[in-house]
Order: C-alpha cells, then structure tokens, then sequence
C-alpha cells in the first residue's frame, strides 16, 4: 500500500496539506513533552532531565519497529522509502555545531519554535539568531561549498553498509535505548538530590 | 518505580526482537498488476517489418533484436544480429544482461507474434522499458520483405512507396542475385539447303 503518495493513493499534489497537519502535530507533541522549556533541553547535558532522551529515543524505537512490522504485513514498502544522503564528515562536523548550539542556546530549532508559541523570551532571542546564522551560511556558502559536499556516500542505509539486516539494528537499538531508560532515570534521581526544584 | 513503564519497556523488548524473527519471503521486483494489465492492452508496443527492416538496414545502434524461438529454429534461419534468448530460458540472469539498458530498443521476434509477446509481459512485469515486438513474427517478414507482394493498381502511392522499400530491402536481405549469364547453349540449326541436283540438261 504505502508509502501513499509515489504508489499514487494520494496525488501529489497533497504533499503539502500532509506537511502542514504532521506540523501541527510536531508542534504540538513537542509542547506537550515539555520541549519548549530550554531547561529541560539543555538538562541532559547536566544529568538532571532526560526527557528529551527519553522521547527522542522512544518515537525512534517506536518508528522503527513500527515500520518493521507495516513493511512485514505489506502496509508500507521499505524499499521506497527516500533515504537522505550520508555525507560522512560534513554530518559529524554539523552535529557537533548542533550540539554546541544546543547546550549553549537552550533549543533545537524545531523547539525554539514551540517556545514562542508559548511566550518564551529566550526562544523568541533563539530565533533571531537562527535567522541571522542562516543568513550568515547562505553568504558564506560558497567558502565551505567543496567541504559541505564531500564524501558524499550516497543514500545508503547500515544494511547496506554493513550487510546486517535492519531488524537486528532494530532490536539491539531498542534495547540500547530501554536501558538508557532506566539508567537515566538513576542518574536523574542522584543528580537532583543536590539541585532544587527549578520551574519549566 | 512505574508499573507503567516495567510493562512498555516488556513490550516493546518483546515487539523489537520479535522484528528478528519476520521473515519475509523475498518477492521478486515487478510492476504493479494494474499498470501491467493497461500496458497489455497498448497496441504500441507493436512494431511493422518494415520498421524493423529500416532499422536494420539503416544499422541503428539502439536495435537489439531478441529472438525467441527455439536454438534449433534459431540456427536454422534468423535475423542479422539477431539475439537467442528462447521464452523458458528468459529469466536467467545472463539473459536479462540484455534488457534495461538505456537508449536500447528490444524488439522480441519469434516465427508469430504470440511467443515474442509472451517474453514481452514477461519481461514488462519484471519493470523493463523500451521492448517492442515485431507485428506477425518472422511469417509476416517472409510475406512483405521476403516476398513482397506488389499492391494492385487501384492501391493509394504509399502502398507503393512500401513496396518498392520492401523490394529494396528484399535485395538487402538476401543479397541482389545476378542473371545468370550463362545461357542455355542455343544449338545452331543449320539448315543447309539442298543441293540442288547437278545442274541437268545442259547446254
């Protein structure tokens, strides 16, 4: 049956409408999982709130073995699913920016977004200066355009990579993530015995 | 400690390495049921001798003839560059080598137009594009290259125009054969006329 719109059950023309209601359901799950506080973001960097672990990892796992059974029962196929391009050092390099920009800043870009809708002061000052990096990138582009580029592995999966198949990264991901669970929750309850109670 | 949270975390243990164990029985590649029913039923795909002759004789890179017919049938007459591929050996992976390159054009022949047909919803399921099949197989190309009829008088140019290329390819295909010059040794009929009888009477 699925993916809806390249098997032709939606036109293509929806794309768009989709967007708009997945984003509004983003948004929405993100406010509700308490994404739009940067304490609570910014706390899994000092050990006392893993909630940003814990639901990044359980839709992942969720999402995962979820896609693996629709795949199984005929609901979805993988095989057309896009895949983003793996460029090896260009995505290492962007994720250590993205994180030194989420512990200094407080948000990612997608929960700063939630923060204003609820009147956040500090995400509002967040988005300003997202706005003015990107407009700082897209000057500068054309320096680090060769870097930004390279190594470009194509739209490779870990199976691909690695021969072994998905469901096994699957299972071993889930179980990595079920025993960061329960391992952050003890951390959490060591490290906020010395801070006080702050408010989201 | 959460109840709550002992019993998601059983269950989706249980769900993840439960991943493990579906197995899926590889399908093959092919196109959807419906799409393939509506090809089916193009009259596109068919091709005239004719057109296969231009191609040939015009040597177009992008022809690849697949014969369809048997080894047997296939060494007894084929057409030049022409490739064996019999209906039942099709999917081997050396023979779909062939199909699937770009700018190629397959045309299936067989001695009608049903067995190359046959390899064609074969090999157009399995997604392949760019396969054509010759309208009445090899008979149709003994009766209009081969042998080409010329169309009665009343008939409109083009039938003409078709049969004076079909009687040059005709000479293409099977070589413009000289007159024999070597008549039949006319025996020379002397007639010699009688000698006249020694003059009689005389002076």
């Amino acid at each position: 049956m699925g993916p809806l719109i390249p098997n032709g059950i939606i036109p293509a023309g929806w794309d768009f409408v989709i967007a708009i209601l997945l984003g509004i359901i983003f948004g929405f799950l993100l406010e509700a999982s308490g994404f739009s506080s940067s304490r609570n973001l910014a706390g899994v960097f000092y050990g006392y709130n893993f909630v940003v672990l814990r639901v990044f990892f359980t839709a992942v796992i969720v999402a995962m073995t979820g896609l693996l059974y629709f795949d199984y029962l005929g609901w979805i196929d993988l095989s057309k699913i896009f895949i983003l391009p793996t460029f090896l050092w260009p995505m290492i390099i962007g994720g250590v920016i993205m994180g030194i920009g989420f512990v200094a800043g407080g948000f990612c870009p997608g929960t700063s977004f939630t923060g204003i809708a609820i009147g956040k002061t500090d995400a509002l000052f967040f988005t300003i200066g997202l706005y003015i990096g990107i407009y700082i990138f897209s000057l500068a582009f054309p320096l680090f355009e060769k870097f930004y580029t390279s190594g470009n592995l194509g739209n490779v999966t870990l199976t691909d990579v690695t021969g072994i198949p998905a469901s096994w990264f699957a299972a071993a991901f889930t179980v990595i993530a079920l025993a960061a669970f329960w391992g952050t929750m003890f951390i959490e309850k060591k490290v906020r015995k010395n801070i006080k109670e702050y408010k989201f | 400690m959460n109840r709550n949270y002992i019993f998601l975390t059983i269950l989706m243990l249980f769900l993840a390495v439960g991943t493990i164990f579906l197995h899926k029985t590889e399908k093959l590649k092919q196109i959807e049921p419906d799409k393939l029913l509506w090809e089916i039923i193009q009259p596109t795909r068919y091709v005239s001798t004719d057109h296969v002759a231009k191609m040939i004789i015009q040597q177009d890179p992008s022809l690849e003839i697949i014969d369809v017919r048997s080894e047997k049938e296939f060494n007894n007459f084929s057409l030049p560059k022409a490739i064996n591929i019999p209906v039942d050996s099709l999917l081997s992976e050396t023979s779909l080598e062939n199909f699937g390159i770009p700018g190629t054009k397959i045309v299936f022949i067989s001695n009608d137009d049903i067995k190359a047909d046959q390899a064609w919803v074969i090999a157009k399921r399995l997604g392949f594009d760019g396969m054509y099949v010759m309208r009445g197989g090899l008979n149709c190309w003994m009766n209009t290259i081969i042998q080409p009829v010329e169309p009665p008088e009343y008939a409109p140019l083009t039938e003409f125009a078709t049969y004076e290329f079909r009687k040059g390819a005709k000479l293409y295909f099977t070589g413009a054969k000289t007159e024999n010059t070597e008549t039949k040794k006319v025996k020379v009929m002397v007639k010699r006329r009688k000698k006249t009888k020694a003059a009689s009477g005389g002076c």
